[in-house]
Order: structure tokens, then C-alpha cells, then sequence
């Protein structure tokens, strides 16, 4: 958990600093030569147009976690309310829900954001309402699951038993009770934001081509893998890895530290 | 302490007022083809005010039933054909989910058979306790928590204010009843209280103490109380009324003593027979 907090935290600290400051301006072609290799002076290199890399990938960071970070919480929080209403009330409502979230389901995740995407035209927010749009089926699935398990257990029955309201009963017994398996989906949900977000920029898709998203730059420097410029494709993907790896690493201990029972 | 020692106010005279009645409640369970298969008939019995009444009957003899069905919380499947239940002249069953609102916590309260289950894992239980008085009281968070440590203290659990800090799986389970019977009687402060197999699952030793606690806060507070139970010791020992209840039907209904020492109906001295009580008693 520790080393998925440090890496994510550094992350941050990256895409805050690069708000202020990055060693040469990301979107500047020119600052050095064209695919000048790691030096001193740019060390993780050019890209093609002789833009810094470093100041790139600095950039990349706020776009890629910025995105990941605000699609998975509009995700959790949609997708976790209608689950939490459809678990508990279930009903006509439930059944709604439920063949919705198999239609969306049906649909490969990705293929699901390119397709929209395509539709809507690129850019940031766009980026932000598919990839939000297409984490709520887990959520719901997931919250509408936990409160029915937990619907009729002998807590909700006392709370309902002193006066509560039912929306109560729901939001603020149950669901706490429910928020270790979903909290430790929005970590995986966050990796594959990331993905797809880099997945969407790779494909050209997704934000502006000269964006400094990290996608873009690995699509942009994949020519250059096979001509020995490396670095290019290389620097951003290891980011994605890290990132995603992060994310994975936090999910695993969310669950526990949400539970006073396995709290340590 | 044990009952013989406890400080037991008077019990309420036998002829009090009934807080509640309960009249010809007939209901059966719905099966998923709507088939209707009948499980209380004609159920009828009143809870006085003061008194501590047991409910008494075999597993399966509708007793938990007839309590869930006074505070509108019985199974979904269950359907009510017949019979009233009064508190103070009103129908609960002709209420709706708001009024029951009303009715639940603030003037009927339950305390239930496994109270770790009963309270929420997630928070600590004074938390739980002092949720309770502010939805109840209106009262600010910290007078709030300060009344869930008092409701603590006065059922004996020692260190209340470091053990209000504490999550349910960190009580025992004598433990946690205590604090179930803190919430259900002291911080909701109800006109009846309904105890549905309290002391099941205990040590014989923490049965008596929660059966002790229980009568204490009954007596000093004047408070209606309803016992369901199959343990006719702890009858015995504590209430002053019995309804026996099998099958679904009321059998035989009296004051203790007559049921101890007199009991008509042969169910009744059957069940006896098998505590031994019926012995005892004679």
C-alpha cells in the first residue's frame, strides 16, 4: 500500500509542479534538435520536432492522472448511487437498471469509448464523460449486489427498527458497510481509465494530437522504435505502467483499511 | 447481581391499563404461485402498562411474528387477513410507513436476539448510540455522545467512555446486548419494549446478568415490557404475565403464577413438564 501511495503521490507532486514549472515549455518545437537522444540537457531526450521530453511527460502527468482521477470519481459516485437504489428498493427500478447495465456491458470497454468518442470529437472533457459513462455499469453492479446481500441483515433491520428513513437505512448503513469492494474497484477502474485514455490518444482518437498526453506521445514516437529513437514511446508507456501499477497496489489495501474489523 | 438482590422497584398492579392490544391478528405467508399458507390464528393479547409480559412458545410458534408484526417490520412475504393491533386507541396496521416511522424507536422500541449482528460493524458504538438520540432528541452531536456514554455506564459496562469508542466486533457478546438494550431502552426511551430472545446464545452466567439488567431498567423506569423467549426459567424469574403461544395460536394466558402453578391448557403443561419448572413451582 505504502509503495502504491509513494508512486502515486509522486505522480501528483509531478503534475502540480509541472502547473508552475517545467524545464522548457512542453508545446515548444525546437527547444533541441530533432531526436536528440538522453542527454544533460534533455535527459529523457526530443521528441521528432526537437520538443523536450521531460517538460512533455511533466505535462502528461496532469492530463493522464487529471482524467483518470475525475472519471473515476463521477464514475463511483453515479454508478454507486443507482446501485444502492436499485439494491435496496429493487423492484421495477432494479430491473431497469440491471438490463441497461448488461446492454453496456455487452460492449468492450474500449471499443465502447472509441466508438463515442469518434461520435462527439475529441478533447479533454469528452474523454472525461465516456470514460465516466463507461465505469457506472461496474459500480452499479457492484453497490446493487452488496446493499441486497446486506439488505435484510440485522443491522438494517434495527436501524429500520428506531425511526430511520429508508433512503437512510440505504445510504448511510448500508452502503458504508459496502464501500470496501467498491472502493477497491475505483483503483483498477482508475488503471483503466489511464489505459484508455492513453489508448484513445495512441489511436489519435482522443485529446488534440500535440496535446502532451502520454498516448499521443507513444503513437507519436512509435516510428521511431524501429530506428533506434526509443526513448520517445518508451519514457511515456513506463509512466502508464507505473501509474496503472500504482492504482493496482492502492485497490488491494483500500478494502482492508475500510473495514474497522481488519484494520490493523 | 442476581434478581433476588436486584433493586426492583414494585411491579405494576396486574389490572393496569393495556398499552397495547392485540386483537384476532390472523396472517399467513405468501408462497411466489400466491399461494397463502396461514401461520398466526386469531391472535389476541395485551401488553399492560408497567408489567413485563412473556411471549412464550416453542421455535416456529409465531411469537417473533407477532412482535415484528407491532412494529411493522415482518417479513415482506407476510400478509395480514385479519385483526388489529392498538396502541393508545391507534391501529398500527392501518398505518403507513410514515406513521410507523413515528411509532418505531420513540415509543416501541426491539431489542434483538444476536446484538452483535444487530449493530453495524462500521461504526463504533457509541456512535451508533448517540445516532440513535439525535435522530430521536434532537440533540447536538457532542450531548448526543455524551448521553451515549451515560446509557453505557447505566448498564454496567465498565470504562462506558472508552468502550463507547469501540466497534461492535471488540464486545462480547453479553457485552454488546448491553449496549443493544442501552439504545433500545435508555436512548430511544420508549413506552414499550419488546425483547425478542434476548439472553439466546449466552453464557448462563451473562444470561442471568442481561435478565437482571433487564428487570432493573423495567422497574425503575415503569417501562411496558415484552419478553419472547422459549426459556420459561428466565420467566420464571421476571415477568409477571405469560401468553403462551403454539402453533401460530395463543393458548393460555395468565398472570405467572397461575401459569406456573395452574396451567388449563395441556401445551402449557407440556412445555412446563419439559422445563421442569412446572415442578418447581408447585
Amino acid at each position: 500500500m505504502r509503495i502504491g501511495i509513494g508512486i502515486l503521490a509522486f505522480y501528483v507532486a509531478v503534475a502540480i509542479l509541472s502547473c508552475f514549472w517545467t524545464p522548457y515549455d512542453p508545446l515548444q518545437p525546437g527547444v533541441g534538435d530533432s531526436y536528440s537522444p538522453p542527454s544533460w540537457a534533455f535527459p529523457l531526450g526530443t521528441d521528432r520536432l526537437g520538443a523536450d521530453m521531460l517538460s512533455r511527460m511533466m505535462t502528461g502527468a496532469r492530463y493522464d492522472l487529471g482524467i483518470a482521477v475525475v472519471a473515476v470519481f463521477i464514475a463511483l459516485v453515479v454508478g454507486t448511487t443507482l446501485g444502492t437504489v436499485a439494491g435496496y428498493y429493487g423492484g421495477v427500478v432494479d430491473t431497469i437498471a440491471m438490463r441497461l447495465v448488461e446492454m453496456f456491458e455487452a460492449f468492450p470497454g474500449l471499443l465502447f469509448a472509441m466508438l463515442v468518442v469518434k461520435a462527439v470529437g475529441p478533447g479533454v472533457l469528452n474523454v472525461i464523460v465516456v470514460l465516466s459513462f463507461a465505469g457506472i455499469p461496474t459500480y452499479l453492479r457492484l453497490a446493487r449486489g452488496e446493499i441486497r446481500s446486506r439488505r435484510s441483515w440485522q443491522y438494517a433491520e434495527a436501524a429500520r427498527m428506531v425511526g430511520n428513513r429508508s433512503w437512510r437505512v440505504a445510504f448511510a448503513h448500508l452502503l458504508p458497510n459496502s464501500a470496501g469492494p467498491l472502493l477497491a474497484y475505483t483503483s483498477i477502474n482508475a488503471a483503466f481509465a489511464a489505459l484508455v485514455t492513453a489508448s484513445l490518444g495512441f489511436l489519435g482518437l482522443g485529446l488534440d494530437p500535440n496535446t502532451p498526453e502520454w498516448g499521443n506521445m507513444i503513437a507519436r514516437g512509435q516510428d521511431g522504435v524501429m530506428t533506434g529513437e526509443w526513448w520517445i514511446s518508451f519514457f511515456p508507456g513506463l509512466a502508464i505502467l507505473g501509474m496503472t501499477g500504482a492504482f493496482y497496489l492502492l485497490g488491494d489495501a483500500i478494502s482492508d483499511v475500510t473495514d474497522p474489523r481488519r484494520r490493523r | 447481581m442476581n434478581v433476588a438482590t436486584a433493586p426492583i422497584v414494585a411491579a405494576a398492579p396486574l389490572n393496569a391499563a393495556p398499552l397495547l392490544e392485540i386483537e384476532n391478528y390472523s396472517g399467513s405467508f405468501r408462497a411466489r404461485n400466491g399461494d397463502l399458507t396461514p401461520v398466526l390464528y386469531n391472535v389476541s393479547l395485551q401488553l399492560k402498562t408497567g408489567v413485563i409480559t412473556a411471549v412464550v412458545g416453542e421455535t416456529g410458534s409465531g411469537k417473533t411474528l407477532v412482535a415484528s408484526s407491532i412494529l411493522g417490520i415482518q417479513p415482506a412475504t407476510f400478509v395480514r387477513t385479519s385483526g388489529r393491533i392498538l396502541l393508545g386507541g391507534v391501529d398500527l396496521v392501518s398505518l403507513d410507513e410514515k406513521g410507523l416511522r413515528k411509532i418505531r424507536g420513540g415509543q416501541i422500541s426491539m431489542v434483538f436476539q444476536d446484538a452483535r449482528a444487530a449493530l453495524n460493524p462500521m461504526f463504533t458504538v457509541g456512535r451508533q448510540l448517540a445516532d440513535v438520540h439525535q435522530r430521536l432528541h434532537g440533540s447536538g452531536k457532542a450531548e448526543a455522545m455524551e448521553a451515549a456514554v451515560d446509557a453505557i455506564r447505566r448498564v454496567h459496562i465498565p470504562e462506558p467512555a472508552r468502550r463507547a469508542r469501540q466497534y461492535p466486533h471488540e464486545f462480547s457478546g453479553g457485552m454488546a446486548q448491553r449496549a443493544m438494550i442501552a439504545m433500545a431502552a435508555l436512548i430511544c426511551e420508549p413506552q414499550l419494549l419488546i425483547l425478542d430472545e434476548p439472553t439466546t446464545g449466552l453464557d448462563v452466567t451473562i444470561q442471568s446478568e442481561i435478565m437482571d439488567l433487564i428487570l432493573e431498567l423495567s422497574r425503575s423506569r415503569g417501562l411496558t415490557t415484552c419478553l419472547i423467549t422459549h426459556d420459561l426459567g428466565v420467566v420464571a424469574a421476571t415477568c409477571e404475565e405469560v401468553v403462551v403461544m403454539n402453533a401460530g395460536r395463543v393458548v393460555e394466558t395468565g398472570s405467572a403464577e397461575t401459569i406456573f402453578t395452574a396451567a388449563k391448557d395441556g401445551y402449557t403443561r407440556k412445555l412446563l413438564a419439559a422445563s421442569q419448572l412446572g415442578e418447581m413451582a408447585a
